[in-house]
């Protein structure tokens, strides 16, 4: 045939064809072949994560705190199922399960392709056998054991152990971390979180195409997270929390008592003002004086300052304020006062406002003011057109302005809002009990918390612990530092019969002229003060007291003359003073006075000829308990407390943060508030709690500690959280034996400010001691809201203490009324058992 | 010349009635089948197990057809084209009219294609049988041609090719559209088409094919198919999923496979349409490349085998079929072991006997036989001496 070169082309061609398939095949099946084999490994196992069990918490004598119990759970791995089974798939489980297949297909449409579904826990062995038979109606579905939190005492220790919860974004930095595992979110389980979490263990499962399990290949067990031994007792942490809720409601119904003796009174001043306006105007001014001077203040002090500051003149003017303001404070049920309450409001709708007279709250309309909403509401009759963070009628703050809504809250910033404690043991730092009420049930973080559940325990902080996340102007109770520093320094007041007192600067609230060329010129203004003080005759002739036993005469007031001529008087809380006292009658009966004139001594000496620089005596002697600090404690989020100095107040006022005075020098009124604990300085509970166990047990500081050991899961001790310290302070011993009966005296003492809250102790009430402290309402700030709080520090036994029980009610009052009672129920348990404590009864008024 | 070739038959026949087998084409297409049915009930039973019925199910059906595709062949094989000549008109017409009853409401529609008619018990694929019908009467046509061709010859092949391809366009099967191109376009140019007229037709064939991507026939995902083997960085788990499978159904088995029946990817069915247009995967994966080769090899010498009837062919007639025989098994084999391997887009045309079908396989027998049997009735015979026809 003539065309055999055709036919040979063709064949070429062809040939061409095969060779380039045998080429292709090369590459992929010799050249490639390991890529291709892996892939199909990737393809042929699946790998299903399994939870560890998080490690257990128990209490220091082995209760359990926080467990993991295995519920079992229906699991479906998304990865298994397929897409166009999805439905079917939906309506099997709703059968089974008693739930609307919607609401199944829902989660499956929101759950990622990969992802570990839990559609149900706590399924009956039943329901489980049940669902493992027909396994193969339900491809994809399993049935785990899911390891599930559980807190079986409620409450108890809530804020020491804390909660668990998805992570966030800062979480899952951690390498260790998946979106779809549980991280302590606050206390104990945040803290130790490493140690609890323990290691994913891995199931691995030979699948097919169709995604359908044929074979399960091997499982690498998860490790379950070490156990911790908290330090925690739950017999004294559980009498710690009924007396601190108990101490709180009584703090409340104290208040409320209060009230209506004061709108009794308003009662009267309105009849009185029907009959004469005049007269009546009259009685108010005078009112006003006396409130104030109630307060501890004159109209020229400094701390009073503040306390007129709530009761605004200009408000008085306009008629029955204090009255109408309690009438319209937010209540509960029982009529108690509330701290906050959300209310919210729809447009064209009315609502009640709580309190002893209810108001009426009408949302009017909503305007769109560019960006801006303004709600026009009306409360009884008046007019108000409100944007969002805006305080109106009072009592009232708008939380936001929604297109048809407004949602506001009613707070009473008066109203006792908490109560903090904390037990010690001074001889090793380890927290025996730690609370804060109001309090939560981390149960309901398990399975998440409702969005009205997390805004009504929200706005409570009930979750933050306040024993190392609160921070409070620690009053009198910071007596001890100034005492001690008395005790070693040899520094007493000046002995005078009159307490009338040259003061060598300028007054902190008077000059404010000075101040600026004061700050300008540091060196100069120092050297211009330290001159004064040698200029006032009258200090010179005086001697100062040279033991701790000499008197000084506690007349109630210490009035400072300056040079420019005016004059400021200092008022003891308790107005007619104390008599002649000496430092340890000082301490017990707590006199302001005493402690001013230490104050006042280490001012005026803070610079001497013999080269002692004394201008930061007191801080050091307070940071040298801890304070100022975090102590460190192996918990989250703990605050430092603060311990105000010159150089703290000039950057302060350099920054302008608001937390000072915005011009004039740091002077010696500031020194002054500080050694009784008020202005400026800041301490948590669980710092005062440390530094007085410092003071007690020698002078060792210890750093606290609320875990004991971890443990593993086989009941070895993995790591010993052994006791640290963190400073040591050289104290003579006959300080703290002095320190220990003075404490003893406040309690047991004629004088004691706590006498009457432990009358009734039971035996052994001459073993315990203790400091009451009440601080004012200070000036708020970013950090401290406006609040007045009562404290009390109670030891026992004194002759060699073994527990610092600390407790703090937060706007709660005097510390020898309401505070030393709830201390005194815990040292009752704590001293003589269960049995012998006693119901709660308010002290007498007291510092 | 109507003498001449009466003559030249009668003398065929009635001086050697012993026609002898071509075993080298025979024996690659026992082997080829034989290792079909296998890599069948490798890639079927384990699905077939898994809905409970007899693990053997596919392959048995399978192995009925095999039966009767070798009967086809057998008989196809003895039979004289010069014979079947004068029935290809009926042969084309009937074809043409099965493609038309496919698109009626008598054909079936099978995966978004409709390529089947059910004629009682008997459900086959006309396009199957459309690809004999265009080899015979494209031969038929080529076989007077003038040397060099004639245009209009050009055309009239163009137009016997047209009237089914546009047919099973319709369906869609592209796939098979496209053989029908590379057969008329081998045969042509064997027919003795100048280059000119084979760039026309290339140019012709380019312009129909984009031509019928824009009349909307064919559906965006199915061009997204065809294109998908293209795109290195696609999505694997849609478009590409099946090549990909098979891609890495392949590239396990290595230099000497994982053995019969523990290919992982073939018996767990990642591959899908493993038993049928993905057979080579299973080839691929449990027998490795040595496998593999071996049947591109047997593939070579039945194509080889082939061409060497179609140089040898009493007849241009004969010499034609066998001719389009070859290119319709080598085009089939180019795409589908393409496919598995990702050179060649997804199309949907079958491994010849290897796959899983019925039609297929009896329609490639049948083939294969007519090449046969161009070659047995070769020129020259042995002991003949060699006579001129044209």
């Amino acid at each position: 045939m003539n065309g055999t070169w055709r036919l040979a082309t063709v064949g070429l061609v062809m040939a061409v064809m095969m060779g380039a398939l045998g080429l292709r095949l090369w590459s992929i099946q010799v050249t490639e072949t390991d890529e291709y084999t892996a892939e199909a490994e990737r393809n042929l196992v699946r790998l299903v994560p399994t939870p560890a069990p998080r490690g257990d918490i128990y209490d220091r004598n082995g209760k359990l705190l926080a467990g993991t119990t295995a519920s079992l759970a229906v699991v479906v791995d998304m990865g298994l199922v397929e897409d166009d089974f999805e439905e079917d798939l939906a309506q099997r489980l709703a059968a089974f399960l008693d739930e609307p297949a919607s609401n199944i297909m829902e989660r499956f449409e929101n759950a990622n392709s990969g992802a570990q579904l839990i559609l149900a826990k706590d399924l009956t062995e039943q329901q489980a056998l049940t669902l493992v038979e027909h396994r193969e109606d339900f491809p994809g579905v399993a049935v785990i054991p899911q390891p599930v939190r559980d807190y079986p005492n409620a409450e108890l220790a809530a804020q020491v152990l804390g909660y668990i919860g998805k992570p966030s974004a800062a979480d899952l930095e951690r390498p260790e971390v998946k979106g779809t595992d549980v991280v302590g979110k606050a206390g104990v389980e945040r803290y130790y979180d490493d140690q609890l979490r323990g290691t994913e263990g891995v199931i691995k499962y030979q699948v097919d195409a169709g995604r359908s399990v044929l074979q399960r290949l091997g499982e690498d067990e998860s490790a379950p997270g070490n156990n911790l031994i908290l330090t925690i007792d739950s017999g004294v942490q559980e009498q710690l929390q009924v007396s601190l809720e108990g101490g709180l409601a009584m703090a409340r119904s104290l208040e409320m008592a209060e009230r209506a003796e004061a709108i009794e009174e308003q009662d009267i001043r309105t009849r009185l003002f029907l009959a004469n306006e005049e007269a009546q105007l009259e009685a108010q001014r005078a009112a006003i004086a006396e409130r104030a001077a109630a307060a501890e203040a004159s109209e020229d002090g400094t701390v009073d300052e503040d306390s007129i500051a709530l009761e605004t003149p200009e408000a008085i003017d306009e008629g029955a304020v204090l009255g109408s303001l309690y009438w319209g404070l937010p209540i509960d049920e029982s009529g108690v006062c509330v701290p906050v309450q959300r209310v919210e409001v729809g447009v064209g709708s009315r609502t009640l406002l709580s309190g002893s007279r209810e108001r009426t709250m009408r949302l009017d309309a909503v305007l769109e003011n560019g960006s801006q909403r303004v709600a026009v509401v009306d409360i009884d009759g008046e007019q108000y057109e409100v944007e969002e963070g805006d305080t109106f009628a009072t009592t009232l703050r708008v939380i936001a302005v929604e297109q048809d809504a407004l949602v506001v809250s009613h707070s009473d910033k008066w109203c006792p809002v908490r109560s903090v404690g904390v037990v010690e043991d001074p001889n090793d730092g380890s927290i025996i009990a730690m609370a804060s009420y109001p309090s939560f049930d981390p149960e309901a973080f398990v399975n998440g918390l409702t969005q009205s559940q997390w805004e009504s325990l929200g706005t409570i902080n009930a979750f933050t612990n306040f024993a190392v996340q609160g921070q409070y102007a620690p009053a009198s109770t910071f007596k001890v530092v100034s005492y001690i520093l008395a005790l070693e320094e040899g520094i007493y007041p000046l002995d005078r019969p009159i307490n009338d007192r040259t003061l060598g600067d300028e007054s902190p609230a008077v000059d404010d002229a000075a101040a600026d060329e004061a700050a300008a010129d540091d060196a100069a203004a120092e050297g211009e003060e330290t001159s004064t003080t040698t200029v006032p005759p009258s200090d010179d002739e005086l001697l100062p007291l040279t033991s701790d036993t000499d008197l000084y005469n506690c007349t109630g007031s210490l009035r400072f003359r300056f040079n420019d001529g005016s004059s400021q008087v200092y008022r003891d809380w308790k107005r007619n003073g104390h008599g002649p006292l000496d430092l340890h009658g000082a301490l017990q009966a707590s006199c302001d006075l005493y402690f001013w004139e230490i104050a006042l001594r280490v001012w005026n000496e803070r610079s001497d000829e013999t080269g002692i620089n004394n201008e930061d005596l007191w801080q050091e002697w307070a940071r040298s308990f801890g304070f100022g600090t975090e102590t460190g404690v192996d918990l989250p989020f703990e605050k430092p407390g603060l311990i105000p100095d010159r150089q703290w107040f000039r950057e302060e006022q350099r920054k302008n943060t608001g937390r000072v005075r915005s011009t004039g020098p740091w002077v010696g009124g500031d020194l002054m508030n500080a050694v009784v604990g008020q202005g400026t300085v800041l301490v948590t509970p669980l710092q005062l709690a440390n530094g007085f166990s410092a003071m007690l047990n020698g002078g060792t500081l210890w750093e606290p500690r609320v875990v004991a050991e971890m443990v593993n899961q086989d009941g070895e001790v993995v790591d010993e959280n052994e006791k640290a310290t963190i400073g040591a302070v050289d104290l003579d011993p006959g300080t703290v034996e002095a320190l220990r009966l003075d404490m003893q005296q406040v309690v047991n003492g004629p004088i004691g400010t706590a006498r009457s809250a432990f009358a009734g102790f039971g035996p052994n009430v001459s073993s315990v001691g203790g400091k009451t402290g009440t601080a004012e309402i200070i000036k708020s700030t970013e950090d401290v809201q406006e609040v007045d709080t009562a404290w009390f520090v109670g030891v026992a036994p004194v002759e060699s203490p073994e527990y610092v029980v600390t407790v703090v009610v937060e706007r709660g009052g005097s510390g020898g009324r309401v505070a030393a009672p709830v201390a005194r129920q815990v040292l009752q348990y704590l001293v003589n058992g269960k049995n012998w404590v006693t119901p709660l009864e308010a002290g007498a008024e007291a510092d | 010349m109507a003498d001449t070739r009466e003559r030249t038959q009668m003398s065929l026949l009635r001086r050697d009635r012993q026609l002898r087998p071509d075993l080298a084409l025979v024996i690659p297409y026992l082997l080829l089948t034989a290792l079909g049915l296998v890599m069948i009930y490798s890639a079927s039973a384990p699905r077939l197990e898994a809905l409970g019925v007899s693990p053997s199910r596919e392959v048995e059906q399978q192995a009925a057809f095999v039966l009767i595709g070798f009967a086809s062949f057998a008989i196809v094989s003895v039979v004289d084209l010069r014979v079947v000549r004068s029935w290809v008109p009926a042969i084309y017409i009937g074809s043409v009219v099965t493609l038309i009853l496919v698109l009626s409401p008598f054909g079936e529609e099978v995966k978004g294609a409709q390529r089947w008619i059910q004629l009682g018990s008997i459900r086959f694929q006309p396009s199957e049988i459309a690809k004999l019908a265009v080899i015979l009467a494209l031969a038929m046509l080529l076989s007077g041609a003038a040397r060099p061709m004639k245009w209009d010859r050009v055309a009239r092949a163009v137009a016997i090719v047209a009237v089914p391809a546009v047919l099973i366009f319709l369906q869609p099967d592209l796939g098979t559209m496209l053989t029908f191109g590379f057969i008329a376009a081998v045969m042509v140019f064997i027919a003795g088409a100048t280059w000119r007229q084979m760039a026309a037709l290339l140019v012709g064939g380019v312009i129909a094919t984009v031509a019928v991507f824009q009349t909307g026939v064919i559906k965006a995902y199915q061009i997204a198919r065809l294109t998908a083997f293209l795109d290195e960085t696609g999505d694997v788990l849609n478009t590409q999923y099946n090549q990909y499978q098979s891609q890495i159904a392949i590239g396990t088995g290595g230099l000497f496979g994982k053995g019969l029946f523990n290919g992982t990817q073939t018996n767990l069915r990642f591959v899908p349409e493993q038993a049928s247009d993905f057979i080579f995967t299973a080839v691929g994966e449990q027998l490795g490349f040595l496998g593999s080769v071996f049947v591109l090899f047997l593939f070579g010498v039945i194509i080889w085998r082939t061409l060497v009837a179609a140089a040898n062919g009493r007849d241009r007639f004969s010499q034609l079929t066998a001719t389009g025989v070859a290119a319709l098994i080598a085009f089939h084999v180019f795409v589908n072991i393409g496919m598995t391997v990702r050179v060649m887009p997804v199309t949907g045309l079958p491994l010849p006997f290897m796959s899983s079908g019925g039609t297929v396989f009896v329609a490639m027998s049948v083939a294969l036989g007519m090449a046969h049997s161009v070659w047995m009735r070769r020129s020259p015979l042995v002991g003949e001496r060699t006579i001129s026809i044209d």
